[in-house]
């Protein structure tokens, strides 16, 4: 039973992360007064990239043409460990937040050297700048990890999830304020959001992600965009369930799941609303004073890590 | 002497490394019977392999005795310690070898060869004395041989005045680290009658805590100088880059490891832990290693300086976990000094495997194109698919990626940092959680370095010629680095293979330390992983498509050509520019007909770093040891009468010590 739902809930993430990318886009449009597609746009956008012809650049190797299929692989299994309506997940017990955080690296080491791979200056520009990115905000994000791992006792996910949730809501730490700022900045970063990388951007100058993935395109293209998507869902559900799990379901019951989902929707989808004001109301930073911002992250996140000594529960 | 098979087998590869394969090798031309030396010289190391596998696991100690012969005691034995270590030794060197076999035969003349390998089965010899050695005096005669052997190997490659300079820097430091060695050693002497290491650690718990002090320091600063911790790294990225690349492997891969044992011997054995604050130095020296050592590899464009640098980036993860494990010790939580010790041993194994395979492939790069100047290398992917696919494999394990051994050592030692937060009240209880950010940054800088290393090197266009017309490496070299890519994902996937014995071997080192339940988390774990990653991949590589090759988007443009491409330079740029403190870099730009600013017929760039340990810290030193010898040039006469005199005054002064002393 508790498998199925974590297969069931890892599916959701999944499959639904398609449906987050829509509803951001579609908060977007109605901030700026655009009338907006539907939220269910990415999921014809890939079924149309699927269907695509696949284009590859003359100098591609067998690395240009597998990284789209690694990065999807590590990816889902990234999603396999973040919890959704129970405090447990496919991989949360058993691995802990270092095999996520460099899982997710994995996935953009491989898209680096795929954009290398196309043999044009915007691959390599792309990585250039991810390289100095995620390279800066490697630290944060694990250090974020360390102090809720302190507080938690547990260094797994499932273990840091189930105790936040036997803690009471009104006596929030902290640890777990600075924590969440700073972790809230590094999915900023990871995920490739304004004010660090704009997704929405074709223009040489400021592309990073984009700029990585120019050269794919078709059914190759269409994997990377999902991978991206899944990414971006896991992380905001990994937000939602570290620092807001109250609503989880603790034991196994059909009713419990039924209300947790819901829960979950909504709690993501606050998340989804303040993601997209986020984009609409900040213009992108320039590229030399992202450090700066994921240096503020640091310093946070090494700040929440020095108050868990204060902090005795 | 009771010779078991064991100890057969073991002076069977003593043998025939330092000896018969050698000395075939010097006498004969013939190429048939180099063949089967070199055979030789693999077949012993397979050997020395089970040799140490067998201590290892049975903890049978081989013991061989040649005092007779010696004007000290000369013994050699094998505990597990020296096992882990001679096993690291052998299986390097099987890969090596046959790596070997092809890139020496291609590089030089048949006199060079026969030296080449002949020192190269000596210096095999000689860092298996170091770490099988069981008495002082063994132990430094296998130290001084192996810093002489790698030296000679390097001056084969050439012998340039620079190269001379290079090589005499290198001795120069080699000495001052074995000086602090041998003084390490000797401050046991008046407590332990014989440096018989089994006496010394008997003796150690009466040696008072200023000797430990002493000893500690010593053993770190020789040590450190072997390991190249900043800053007495300066001899490595100047010795290792320029010896032949098989040798560049095993100095990188091997040779810096018998420090870490060195290290290991003397603080965890002999002195049980060191005192109170050594853990803390060592862990901030060796996070300081860590973080420029990556940022110098990332600002470099030579392959092998890059790799050597990294090197340096390495061995500070390495003590990074020996620091963590000491200062465990100290608060006496020895479960979690276990682990840590176990992170670092590993990272000492796993950076073996992948920086040799890494500076086996820089060798097959320089076969294929004569340059390793990443500048110049580009779309090497395509045209040599094995040592590509090879080296990817030891770059994404350099990067610590999961699925590669890299990450399974980074991991422990991750753990252990975070298991800092049980020493409540004490100061490592922040400390030691807040390095995680700094192995963290280090590990997101080795990443992109990494990144670069393959991307530019062979992904995309070639840049050069040379790597246009590249063509893939015979089968030995390609054999080699299989075996070595092979290791590094066996241990990748299967981590409970390594972390078991490994943790068997800490419960002799560290008393009480148990089995951390982590290590069993991650050797669960791992698999279960790459079955996911490994069958998404494959089952969505198999989704059906149609392709089509296209020219690559150059902006609609025409004739996008390889000097268009992202270059090595450019790619470090973001990071050179935001840690520009490290660097201090002094630019200059060229611009040709220089009144012409916006149409240059050609524009060079040059960029390098300031900050020097030469300047900052050697000169001055150099300065002082230069003018205490002008002042001492002066009792220097020529004059007989003189230095009768000298003897003389000597001989009084020696009588009056003696005269007072009683």
């Amino acid at each position: 039973m508790k498998t199925a739902i974590n297969i069931i809930q890892a599916l959701l993430l999944i499959l639904g992360a398609p449906l987050v990318r829509g509803i951001v886009a579609r908060c977007k449009a109605f901030l700026q007064r655009r009338q907006g597609a539907s939220i269910f746009r990415p999921y014809s956008d890939l079924a149309k990239l699927f269907r695509k012809e696949d284009l590859l650049p003359p100098t591609a190797s067998i690395v240009f043409r597998f990284v789209p299929f690694l990065l999807f692989g590590t990816t889902i299994c990234v999603a396999a460990f973040v919890p959704l309506v129970q405090p447990s997940a496919l991989l949360a017990s058993r691995g802990d937040f270092f095999l996520f955080v460099y899982l997710l690296a994995m996935g953009r080491f491989f898209l680096s050297l795929g954009g290398f791979d196309g043999g044009s200056a915007f691959g390599g520009m792309g990585a250039s700048r991810e390289a100095l990115i995620s390279s800066l905000a490697e630290a944060p994000f694990l250090l974020s990890f360390v102090a809720l791992a302190i507080l938690a006792s547990h260094a797994d996910i499932a273990g840091i999830v189930s105790w936040t949730q036997q803690q009471n809501i009104f006596n929030i730490s902290a640890v777990h304020m600075l924590a969440f700022t700073s972790l809230a900045m590094v999915v900023i970063a990871e995920t490739g959001r304004m004010p660090v990388d704009n997704p929405t951007t074709h223009l040489e100058l400021t592309m990073i992600h984009e700029g990585m993935v120019l050269e794919y395109s078709g059914p190759r293209l269409a994997l990377i965009e999902w991978a991206s998507a899944v990414k971006l869902h896991s992380m905001l559900a990994l937000l939602v369930a570290l620092f807001f799990p109250w609503g989880m379901a603790s034991s196994l019951s059909v009713g419990g799941i039924f209300l947790a989902l819901p829960l979950y929707g909504a709690k993501v989808s606050v998340l989804m609303v303040l993601l997209a004001v986020i984009e609409s109301g900040m213009a992108k930073l320039r590229m030399y004073l992202v450090p700066d911002f994921l240096g503020v992250a640091s310093a946070v996140s090494a700040l929440a890590v020095i108050f868990t000594m204060l902090d005795k529960r | 002497m009771p010779l078991g098979s064991i100890d057969f087998a073991f002076c069977f590869l003593l043998a025939t490394l330092g000896i018969f394969a050698p000395f075939v090798l010097m006498a004969s031309q013939a190429k048939k019977i180099r063949v089967f030396a070199i055979a030789l010289i693999v077949a012993s190391n397979i050997i020395g392999c089970f040799v140490a596998a067998l201590c290892f696991w049975r903890q049978s100690v081989v013991f061989v005795d040649v005092s007779r012969f010696t004007p000290f005691p000369f013994t050699l034995g094998i505990d597990r310690l020296s096992a882990l270590f001679l096993l690291l030794i052998c299986t390097v060197a099987v890969p090596v070898t046959i790596f070997s076999a092809s890139y020496v035969d291609d590089h030089y003349g048949q006199r060079r060869q026969n030296w080449i390998w002949a020192f190269l089965s000596l210096f095999l010899v000689s860092m298996i004395l170091v770490v099988t050695a069981s008495t002082g005096f063994a132990f430094l005669i296998g130290w001084e041989l192996m810093t002489l052997l790698s030296a000679g190997l390097v001056l084969l490659e050439g012998d340039s005045p620079e190269h001379r300079h290079n090589v005499f820097l290198y001795l120069l430091m080699m000495h001052a680290g074995a000086a602090a060695v041998i003084g390490s050693f000797l401050l046991f002497l008046p407590y332990s009658h014989t440096l018989d290491f089994a006496s010394i650690r008997a003796t150690s718990g009466v040696v008072p805590a200023g000797i430990r002090m002493l000893v500690f320091s010593l053993a770190f600063l020789g040590f450190g100088t072997k390991a190249g911790l900043i800053p007495l790294h300066i001899w490595l990225p100047r010795a290792h880059p320029i010896a032949p690349s098989p040798v560049s492997a095993l100095m990188s891969g091997v040779m810096l490891k018998t420090a870490v044992y060195g290290f290991v011997r003397f603080v965890f054995d002999f002195l049980s832990g060191g005192p109170w604050w050594s853990g803390y130095v060592v862990l901030l020296v060796a996070a300081v290693t860590g973080l420029l050592g990556i940022l110098y590899a990332l600002a470099e464009n030579d392959l092998k300086r890059l790799l050597a640098y990294s090197s340096v980036e390495n061995v500070g993860i390495i003590f990074l976990g020996l620091g963590t494990s000491m200062i465990f010790l100290a608060h006496s939580a020895p479960v979690w000094a276990g682990l840590a010790l176990a992170g670092a041993l590993l990272h000492a194994f796993n950076h073996a495997m992948f920086k040799s395979l890494l500076f086996l492939g820089s060798g097959a790069i320089s076969k294929a194109t004569q340059t390793v100047d990443l500048e110049e290398l580009g779309g090497l992917q395509s045209r040599m698919p094995v040592t590509g696919a090879t080296m990817l494999v030891a770059c994404c394990s350099i990067a610590g990626l999961p699925l590669f051994n890299g990450f399974v050592s980074e991991w422990v030692i991750f753990r252990s940092l975070l298991a800092g937060a049980v020493l409540i009240g004490t100061k490592a209880q922040v400390i030691l959680p807040l390095m995680v950010g700094i192995l963290a940054l280090i590990g997101g800088l080795a990443a992109a370095c990494f990144v670069k290393v393959f991307g530019v090197a062979f992904l995309g266009r070639p840049r050069s010629e040379a790597a246009e017309q590249a063509q893939e490496v015979p089968l030995a070299m390609r054999a080699g680095m299989s075996l070595l890519a092979a290791a590094c994902i066996v241990i990748g996937v299967f981590p409970g293979l390594f972390l078991r014995p490994l943790v068997s071997l800490l419960q002799v080192f560290v008393p009480g330390a148990g089995v951390p339940p982590e290590t069993l988390s991650i050797a669960h774990i791992i698999p279960i992983t790459a079955a996911i990653v490994l069958g998404v991949t494959i089952a969505v590589a198999f989704v059906k498509r149609r392709e089509r090759v296209v020219r690559t988007w150059a902006c609609g443009q025409p004739g996008l050509t390889s000097r268009m491409q992202y270059t090595a330079t450019v790619f470090s740029k973001p990071i050179r520019f935001v840690f520009s403190s490290v660097y201090r870099p002094n630019r200059k730009i060229d611009r040709l007909p220089s009144d012409q600013a916006y149409f240059p017929v050609s524009v060079t760039y040059r960029s390098v770093r300031t900050t020097s340990y030469e300047k900052a810290i050697y000169r001055p030193i150099a300065e002082i040891v230069l003018s205490a010898a002008n002042q001492l040039r002066r009792m220097q006469t020529g004059n007989i009468q003189v230095y009768l005199l000298y003897i003389f005054l000597t001989l009084v002064l020696l009588l009056a010590f003696l005269r007072f002393q009683q």
